[in-house]
């Protein structure tokens, strides 16, 4: 029994990963710009079928398959922030939210991605991309892992690493953050505050399409796999929805807590369980379990 | 070295500013005096490019700056120290000191500045490692400063630096810009506390309901009765 418990919980972790890096990149367009991303599992799964894509046609190596979907969801992040999201600030109308209207924008960015992917003709059939790793699975104690759940840790680690060190080493990234922090001050100091709101989406979008690209080998892609994103939804607000590091642990928890309802419940509740969560969190702890207060939010 | 001439500004509706000509010699302290809701800030931010002219012109340096966008301001030379608190709180001190240097990220020279502030408020020096939100308001204040001195300015816009602070410390605080100006910038005071603001100045505006009342050299309207009256509270 402990060595199912030990297997669920491997296993939760590689998944969670996964939830954890869509959860970044909804958090990090939240704190920069008030905006909840509907589109975010959209994005997850254009970055999955750019995958394919660039392995089908362009025959391009793995590491390569990362870059060319990173780079074209940045593309499309930022582009959707310039062209849309620019066009509804510059509608706003003093003593009125226009937040409502940029979340709904998302919405319609979300339905515009899925029907533009339905209407390529190679997403008819339903496919899988070949697992990065072939070959033994190797053994941690006696818990297996297969070697594909490695490189998919790797890339996850790897990507929050270098997403680190550039929110906090680099005047860049400090200047991202001085943004979302106080975008009047920013302003003032001549940091380009449209330009830094396109830079955040252009990265969300990006970290969005690796989690994709390591999710298509493990799902079957549709134009559908968006729906995933309520898990990163539901691991963003166990971090109360601000916290980066709160991301990856609760995507870490929520990856686990999946795989041991399924143990002990049975598989037809995992698919409940981030909705539990959500509203467990929301109701008994809505700072999230970093969270030290419900932080009011300033404009 | 900055002119503005016959300005104009509203906020949708409501008129804000009406015909402000206003100016500042190279190498002086001037101040803007006004109550609540005279147009101080906003005419600030006119010269900032935060608030769109409805008319008139700005000039600097004898190039015409209207209509430019906020960072080629700040390129220019003219950085504001805005109202309040407008701080990076969850960047450290120096960190928020840092990005006052944005514009001329690739020139270098950052470390020479660092020194440079930490001189003017060694407070911030002893603070540089921590979170700029845990700092007083006092301290907020000078931070602010100094994030705009990292810029290297031309010409500093200073709003109610004042605001909030004891007396004690406005005192300190008006030795500061008092060193500031006299290492080389030249500055324009936004102030309601009228008589430390004359008193640190060479000319000044008395601004009211978005208009120009009065102007003259400080020391005049420290003698004003009206000005007396109105502003020194004798
Ligand atoms: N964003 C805004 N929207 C609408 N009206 C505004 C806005 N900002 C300022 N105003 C109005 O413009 C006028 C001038 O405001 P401003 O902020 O320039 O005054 P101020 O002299 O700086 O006052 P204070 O000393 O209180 O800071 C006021 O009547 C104010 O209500
Ligand atoms: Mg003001």
């Amino acid at each position: 029994m402990t060595l199912l418990i030990l297997q669920a919980i491997a296993s939760g972790v590689v998944t969670g990963c996964v939830y954890a890096l869509i959860a970044l990149s909804l958090v990090i367009v939240y704190k920069s710009t008030d905006v909840i991303n509907f589109a975010g599992g959209e994005i997850v799964m254009i970055g999955g079928y750019a995958g394919m894509l660039a392995l089908l046609y362009l025959g391009l190596p793995y590491i390569l398959i990362f870059a060319f979907a990173a780079i074209a969801t940045f593309a499309l992040g930022a582009l959707f922030d310039r062209i849309v999201l620019h066009k509804v600030l510059g509608r706003a109308v003093p003593g009125q939210s226009i937040l409502v209207a940029m979340v709904i924008a998302t919405v319609g960015l979300s339905y515009v991605l899925k029907g533009g992917v339905r209407v390529v003709p190679y997403t008819e059939e339903v496919r899988r991309l070949p697992p990065f790793f072939t070959g033994e699975p190797i053994f941690i104690g006696p818990v297996v892992v297969q070697r594909q759940d490695i490189a998919i840790i790797v890339v996850a680690v790897v990507v929050m690493a270098a997403l680190w060190a550039f929110f906090s080493l680099t005047l860049t990234g400090k200047a991202l953050r001085a943004t979302s922090q106080n975008p009047r001050a920013a302003a003032l100091v001549g940091i380009p505050v449209r330009r830094m709101r396109m830079t955040v989406w252009g990265i969300a979008s990006a970290l969005a399409a690796i989690a994709g690209v390591l999710l298509a080998p493990k799902l079957l892609m549709t134009p559908d796999m968006g729906v995933i994103v309520i898990l990163a939804f539901a691991a963003a607000i166990i971090g109360g929805f601000a916290s980066l590091p709160g991301c990856i642990i609760g995507g870490i928890l929520l990856g686990v807590i999946q795989n041991i309802v399924g143990l002990y419940v049975g598989s037809n509740a995992i698919s409940v369980a981030p909705f539990a969560v959500i509203m467990l969190i929301l109701a008994l702890r809505p700072q999230g379990l970093l969270g030290g207060r419900v932080a009011a939010k300033k404009v | 070295m900055l002119e503005l001439s016959g300005i104009s500004a509203s906020y949708g509706a409501i008129r804000a500013l009406e015909n402000v000509s206003l100016s500042v010699a190279a190498g002086r302290i001037v101040c803007l005096l006004g109550a609540n809701g005279a147009g101080k800030t906003t005419t600030l931010n006119c010269i900032s490019g935060v608030v769109p002219l409805t008319a008139g012109r700005i000039r600097f340096e004898g190039e015409d700056i209207t209509g430019w966008p906020i960072d080629r301001i700040v390129a220019r030379g003219i950085v504001q120290v805005p109202e309040g608190r407008e701080i990076f709180p969850e960047l450290t001190v120096a960190d928020n000191l840092l990005l006052g240097t944005w514009l001329r990220r690739r020139k270098g020279g950052a470390a020479r500045d660092f020194e440079r502030i930490y001189n003017y408020f060694p407070r911030l020096r002893e603070r540089a490692r921590q979170p700029a939100g845990t700092l007083s308001g006092g301290e907020q204040q000078m931070l602010m400063i100094g994030r705009a001195l990292m810029a290297q300015p031309k010409l500093l816009l200073l709003d109610e630096p004042s605001l909030g602070l004891s007396p004690l410390l406005v005192q300190q605080l008006f030795g500061i810009i008092a060193r500031v100006h006299a290492d080389g910038v030249p500055i324009l005071l936004v102030e309601q506390n009228a008589a430390v603001a004359l008193a640190a100045s060479h000319h000044a505006y008395i601004i009211e309901n978005g208009e120009i009342r009065l102007d003259g050299p400080a020391r005049d309207l420290e003698q004003n009765e009206e000005v007396k009256a109105a502003y020194l509270g004798a």
